[in-house]
Parts: structure tokens; C-alpha cells; sequence
């Protein structure tokens, strides 16, 4: 009995202790497990805390991620070797830079598109395109320009990134010098209708050289100087032909006038067709064309185009003033006769504008091999003067000079001193254009071909061969045009009497992005 | 003249020698680049016919309509998959590399399909109501008859062909701002079945474990799903053709491909793949 009443009392004296000790265990458990929860909800605090801010960092960046997709920038280089065959080159070949462009596109909100591109040619930086383009956001038809851009026409609108041979064709380059002008622009192109109408109003002078008297171009920055605008038009349409290709037609106007600058307005067979206009007063600048583009699958791309342009392009002539007065000195008693020593001269220094009626057209024949090659042939002609034959150039001619004309004026009292003033002038007038380089016309064939390197190279090597019509001279010489030149200080001449070889070869690579 | 002729000959022989060079037969690889919609239908069609055309290589890969459209100009692939019509300025693209108007193939028609989450109440939505949800400018489930809730809206990236075809046919004008844009309609798919006032859009084919939202071409008109009937018969408001795009008229290998395609065997595909044939 003793026993087990020990036993009970170990067992009551240890039970307590087990109780004791199990709870503060358990106590200590839960404390040690509150604590993690504390650390967990803290970490958990945290990591929330910097999952919000990776989420507020990630919707910035998206932010301005999806600012810059709003801005596009593409570009190209064109960097060519130039061999001229021509007899007048030094030097005769040259590496150079075409092209170094860069092309920015802002497009803010839909239907706004801000375009910027410079031409980083050394020496030699342009702003080539600059222009605010407005698109109808509902029914995608109309875009509106405003700033610098196209000339509306095929081969100016086609980038010489793409084109198949190195140059424009010659009629285009003397219409439409710089491709670009400044103005406004309606474009019209409904989205399931291959029709394109595109209506431009222009100040019309862009890319213009007109000289002064000293041969300086007073156009260097394209600044408007007479209030006429220019007006363009043009319209195409592409009929698909099933699977086999497309043909595509257009025709575009230009309908313009420049400010003559001079008193006399020549025809374009160089007679007179009008004088004592006001200085103010234009000429015409007015001609149509028309194109077709076929594109034609026969083992691969093969496309033919072309386009024929006439029409009156007017040039205008300069009028300036010298005068140049001589020192004054009478000679002669009093009451006598007296001579007049002194002169005022005045050189009036004029050169009458022309209304000259052109010709151009070109055609180009291109076949694309295999997804690397392609060749291409163009022919173009363009004849700057239709209505002189060229057996007339270097013969017809305006001459308007006035030989020098003395008028002699002077004062006396009756008594001495005599005084005189303006005591005689000498009047001049230079006022002549005879027919010349700028009449003649020429052909010129272009070979081309290229290699696609790959998405952005390639390489292009090209071959053009300008052919000038031949001029007429006669027994005496009449009607002989000449350039002289110097190269390297040895004098030459071209006579167009003749065939003049002014070949070029081209070869180019491209990048482009 | 004599130093004239012998440089056009000259150049005469380079140009045959060129093209006898280019003429030469080309491996039998055929690539497919393009849309995201297709990417699925078009492994399939490589897969099934790599499987009975042994000598056959195609490799197909995605990243969006104007990536395989930018990849064709530039040469980069054979065939372009596209779910919207190439535009006038990528034909123009096209045009002035290859001297082409390029080929253009519908090979199956699709709906696109608008996604919500199983649990959303929401059944049916006009086309006027999808755009203005998507343009920003309903930006609550309230305002279309669900819950008082943020719509959550999911699309797809710019280069994607259903993210212009949508802008242009649905939208009609920018994108809100808040649209998540993702890679692929099957992460559109994921978004929505994770988000309870998520929406988004996308293929037919994808619309697994999510909601089909009916679509209602106005206030008067009934609504439709995109299903084979609806869209086949121009009743579901939102359909379109799946296009492929060559440069040139395909030959040879490339020809029989495009051709096995169109067969009945090719468009069978389409079907079980969960888009709809074109004939």
C-alpha cells in the first residue's frame, strides 16, 4: 500500500512538472511560430511591397515603350564609285557618298504623322523631307500634307532606295530638280479602290537655279519671290490582271508660273514674243504627262513602265543696272566754248526670258531573277526645245542689244563759272540669247544590275550612256556650240557638232534599314 | 558607236550568264513566315505533308502578319502568312523589289473570337460596344450589363495581323492605352481564363477554357457566335480569310505545297484544326 502511494505521489509530483514543462514548450512553440508568422507577414509585406513596385515600374516602362513605338526610324546609305569616260572630267573617278538619310516618323495619335528626314552627305546637309501628314481617321481616303515633300510623280516618288538603275531620268531631273518642293499636298486613295488622286499646290521655285547677271544663283534657299503658287495633279489607277501581274495608268499636270525677271519673253524658237512686260509680270511653266507601269509575272518579276511628258517649261532671264560715273572736269575760258572730259556710264545688262516647249520620255524593261538578282535596261529621251530643230542651234537668236547711245547735257550760266553736271552720258543695252547646250537634246541608255545581298545590302553597278544629237554647222562655221573646258590646265573643247562621250560608271552599295 | 555595241554585248552575255545562273534548280526547302493566328494550322499542314512528301522540307514559323509580310519583301521566306490583307504600301514594297504585285492565296477563313471569363455574366456585346471597350472608352462591366467591375482588356502586338484587323474593323480607332498586349492569341486565351473581368480576342482556334462572347453586328440585330455555320455564312460580324502571300506565281515544289493546301486534304485540316475552309 506504501508503495503504491509513493508511486501515486511520484507520479502527482512529476505529472505536474510533465504538465509544466509540456506547456512551456508549447508555449514556446507558439511563440516560436507566432514569431515566423511575424517574419512571414513581414516578408510577405515586403515582397508585396516590391512586386508593387516592379508593377508601377513595369507600367512606366510600358509607357514609355509604347511612346517610342509611336516613333519609326528607317534610313539608307549609298556609298558608289564614279568612272566618267568624259573628256572633261578631273578627276576621272571619284569614291563619294549619294546618300546618307535618315528617316524620323512621329505618329502621336492615330492619324497624325510627323516626318523628318535629312541628307547627311558631307558638306553638303539638307533637309530633305519635312511635313505634317494628316489621315482621315474614318474613312481612310484623304491624307492632307503641309511642309516639304514629292513633287507628285511616278519616277520622283519612286526613292532611289528602290530604284533599278542609278539616276533619275533626264527629263525628270530638269522638271523636277530636287524631287522636293514646299507646299500642300490632298491625297485621295480610298482603301478598297486602286485609284490614287493626289492635288498639290506648290511655291514652285524649289530646286530652281536662276543666275543674276554675275551667274549667282538667286534661288539658293528656295524662298518664294513671286506670289504665283504652282499647282499639281495627278491620278492613277492599277488594273490587276488575275494572278499573272497588274498594269497601272496615270496622268499628272503641272500647271505653273515663274517671275520672268526681265523685260523680254522669247518664244522658244528664240523670237521675240513680248517686251516692255512689267518686270512682275510670268511665264509659263505648264505641262502634262502620262504613265503606265505593267508588271508582269514570267518566271519571276518583270516589269516594263513608262512615262511622256510635253509641254512649255519657261526659264527665266535677269535685268540689272551699272552705272558708273566719271570724274567731272570742264575746260574753257569764261564765256567760252567748253568741253566736256567726263562720262556717266550705263550699262543696262539684260537677258530675256524664254518659254522653251519640251519633250521627254523614258522607258525602263526590268527582270527579276531569283529572289537575289535583278537586271534592268531603260531607254530615255528628252528634248529641252521642240520647237528648234538642230540645225538651228547655235543659230537662232534674240539680240535686243542697243549699240551705246551718248547723250550729252550740261548747264552753263552765261557768266563764268560754267557748271556742268551729268555732262554726258552713255547709255548701253546688252540684251541677247542665242540657242545653245541647253537646247540640245539627248538619249540616253541605262544598264543596271543588281545583287540583294541581303534584307538591307545591296549592291548595284550601273552603266550610263548619254547620247547628244549631233548639231548642224554650216560652210562658215554658223551654229557652232561649243563648251571649252580646262583639265588640269590643259584646254579642251566639246563641239556638239560631234558626239561627245560622257559615259558613267556606277558602282554602289547600299544599306538600308 | 562600234565601243557602244561591244559594251551592250558585253553586258548582254553577263546578264544570260546571270540568269542561266538563276535558273538554276533551287533546294526543295520551303519556308513559311507570318501570322500567329496560323501558326498552329500551318505546322499541322507542314507536319501532314512532310509526312506524305518525304523529300519535302517546310519550316514554319510565326511572329505576326507584318513581320512575314516585312520577311517576303525582304526575301526572307517563300511563303507569307497573313491574317489581314496585305496594304497598299507593303504591296507597293513588294512591287518595287520584285517588279511583282505579288500572289495572294485565301487558305481558310476565321471569326474572331471575343473572350471573356467563364464566371463573367456578361453574353452578348454589339460591335459598337466592343469598340468602345476596347478604345478606353467604356471602361466598367456595368455600363454592358455585368458586374461593377474595371474591365481587364487583353490584345495582341502591333505586328500581329488580328491586332490590325481588329483595330480596323472593330476599334476604328486607337487601342486604350490599357490594353495588355500579349504574344499570341493563346496568351490571350490564358489572361482571360485567369481574370475574372478579363476580355480579349483573337483566332477561333484558340478558344479553349474561356468563354465564347456572342457578337451582335448592331442594337437590332441577333447576336451570333463564331462557330463553322455563323462564320461561313458572313452571320457572325467578325470574320476574315486567312491569306498566304508569295511574290511570284509559285513553281515546283513550292507550287504542289500550295496546291496540296487547297485540296480537300489540306482544308480538312483547317476544320480540325478549328478554323474554317475556304471552299
Amino acid at each position: 500500500m506504501k508503495k503504491i502511494t509513493n508511486i501515486f505521489l511520484t507520479f502527482a509530483l512529476i505529472l505536474p512538472m510533465l504538465i509544466l514543462s509540456t506547456g512551456i514548450k508549447a508555449q514556446k512553440q507558439t511563440d516560436d511560430l507566432r514569431k515566423e508568422q511575424d517574419t512571414l507577414k513581414e516578408n510577405v509585406s515586403t515582397l508585396r511591397d516590391k512586386i508593387s513596385g516592379v508593377e508601377e515600374r513595369i507600367a512606366t516602362a510600358e509607357g514609355d515603350l509604347a511612346k517610342l513605338t509611336k516613333i519609326k526610324l528607317s534610313g539608307y546609305i549609298q556609298a558608289q564609285y564614279l568612272h566618267y569616260e568624259a573628256s572633261n572630267a578631273y578627276p576621272d573617278n571619284v569614291f563619294m557618298l549619294r546618300r546618307v538619310r535618315i528617316k524620323f516618323q512621329y505618329e502621336p495619335i492615330n492619324g497624325v504623322v510627323f516626318v523628318l528626314q535629312p541628307d547627311f552627305v558631307p558638306g553638303n546637309i539638307t533637309l530633305k523631307d519635312a511635313y505634317v501628314q494628316l489621315n482621315d481617321r474614318w474613312l481612310k481616303t484623304f491624307s492632307l500634307y503641309a511642309g516639304k515633300f514629292n513633287r507628285p510623280n511616278y519616277e520622283v516618288e519612286y526613292s532611289s532606295s528602290s530604284r533599278e538603275v542609278p539616276e533619275r531620268s533626264r527629263v525628270i531631273r530638269a522638271i523636277y530638280p530636287d524631287e522636293r518642293a514646299t507646299g500642300a499636298k490632298l491625297e485621295i486613295a480610298p482603301p478598297k479602290i486602286p485609284l490614287k488622286i493626289q492635288l498639290a499646290v506648290f511655291n514652285g521655285n524649289d530646286g530652281l537655279t536662276i543666275p543674276d547677271a554675275s551667274g549667282v544663283n538667286i534661288n539658293p534657299l528656295n524662298n518664294d519671290f513671286d506670289k504665283h503658287k504652282d499647282f499639281m495633279g495627278r491620278v492613277t489607277y492599277t488594273f490587276k490582271l488575275g494572278q499573272i501581274g497588274a498594269l497601272g495608268i496615270g496622268a499628272h499636270g503641272y500647271y505653273g508660273k515663274i517671275k520672268a525677271n526681265t523685260l523680254d519673253v522669247l518664244n522658244s524658237d528664240y523670237t521675240l514674243n513680248r517686251t516692255n512686260d512689267n518686270v512682275g509680270k510670268l511665264i509659263k511653266k505648264n505641262w502634262v504627262g502620262f504613265e503606265a507601269q505593267l508588271y508582269f509575272d514570267f518566271l519571276g518579276g518583270l516589269a516594263l513602265k513608262g512615262e511622256y511628258i510635253f509641254g512649255v517649261n519657261g526659264t527665266p532671264g535677269y535685268s540689272s543696272k551699272t552705272t558708273v560715273v566719271g570724274p567731272q572736269v570742264v575746260s574753257g575760258g569764261k564765256n567760252d566754248t567748253i568741253t566736256l572730259t567726263t562720262t556717266t556710264a550705263i550699262t543696262n545688262n539684260n537677258r530675256p526670258a524664254i518659254e522653251r516647249n519640251f519633250s521627254g520620255y523614258y522607258v525602263y524593261l526590268i527582270k527579276n531573277i531569283g529572289k537575289h538578282h535583278q537586271v534592268a535596261f531603260r531607254y530615255d529621251y528628252y528634248d529641252p526645245n521642240t520647237k528648234l530643230a538642230s540645225d538651228l542651234i547655235g543659230v537662232n537668236s534674240y539680240n535686243g542689244n542697243v549699240a551705246v547711245k551718248t547723250t550729252d547735257k550740261y548747264t552753263y550760266a552765261g557768266t563764268n563759272p560754267v557748271v556742268a553736271t551729268n555732262a554726258q552720258t552713255k547709255t548701253e543695252v546688252k540684251n541677247s540669247l542665242t540657242s545653245g547646250t541647253s537646247d540640245i537634246k539627248y538619249q540616253t541608255i541605262t544598264l543596271g544590275y543588281t545583287y540583294f545581298f541581303d534584307d538591307n545590302i545591296k549592291i548595284m553597278l550601273g552603266y550610263e550612256i548619254p547620247m547628244n544629237k549631233k548639231i548642224g554647222v554650216n560652210s562658215k562655221g554658223v551654229g557652232n556650240v561649243t563648251t571649252a573646258y580646262a583639265v588640269n590646265g590643259v584646254p579642251g573643247v566639246w563641239d556638239y557638232s560631234n558626239s561627245i562621250k560622257q559615259n558613267t560608271l556606277t558602282v554602289r552599295l547600299q544599306v538600308k534599314f | 558607236m562600234k565601243k557602244l555595241k561591244t559594251k551592250i554585248g558585253m553586258a548582254a552575255i553577263v546578264m544570260i550568264a546571270v540568269l542561266g545562273f538563276a535558273f538554276m534548280p533551287a533546294p526543295k526547302k520551303i519556308t513559311v513566315k507570318g501570322s500567329d493566328t496560323m501558326v498552329i494550322l500551318a505546322q499541322k499542314w507542314a507536319e501532314v505533308y512532310m509526312k506524305s512528301h518525304p523529300q519535302a522540307i517546310v519550316q514554319v514559323t510565326g511572329g505576326g502578319s507584318g513581320t512575314g509580310i516585312s520577311a517576303l519583301i525582304n526575301g526572307a521566306t517563300d511563303i507569307c502568312n497573313s491574317s489581314r490583307p496585305m496594304k497598299q504600301s507593303e504591296m507597293d514594297k513588294l512591287k518595287d523589289r520584285y517588279a511583282s504585285m505579288g500572289v495572294e492565296i485565301r487558305c481558310a477563313k476565321d471569326g474572331i473570337t471575343i473572350f471573356l471569363n467563364e464566371s463573367n455574366p456578361v453574353k452578348e456585346l454589339t460591335v459598337k460596344q466592343l469598340s468602345n471597350i476596347f478604345s478606353g472608352k467604356t471602361r466598367n462591366w456595368k455600363e454592358v450589363g455585368g458586374p461593377d467591375q474595371d474591365i481587364k482588356l487583353y490584345g495582341r502586338e502591333n505586328s500581329s495581323g488580328t491586332y490590325v484587323f481588329f483595330k480596323d474593323n472593330v476599334v476604328k480607332t486607337d487601342y486604350a492605352a490599357s490594353c495588355q498586349t500579349l504574344p499570341g492569341t493563346a496568351a490571350v486565351v490564358n489572361a482571360v481564363s485567369k481574370d475574372k473581368y478579363g476580355i480579349g480576342y483573337g483566332g477561333a482556334a484558340y478558344a479553349a477554357g474561356v468563354k465564347h462572347c456572342a457578337v451582335k453586328k448592331d442594337d437590332k440585330s441577333p447576336s451570333f457566335v463564331a462557330n463553322a455555320e455563323t462564320v461561313k455564312s458572313g452571320q457572325y460580324p467578325i470574320t476574315r480569310y486567312l491569306y498566304m502571300y508569295l511574290c511570284n506565281r509559285p513553281t515546283g515544289e513550292l507550287k504542289a505545297y500550295i496546291d496540296w493546301i487547297l485540296s480537300p486534304e489540306g482544308q480538312k485540316l483547317v476544320t480540325d484544326i478549328g478554323y474554317f475552309p475556304v471552299k
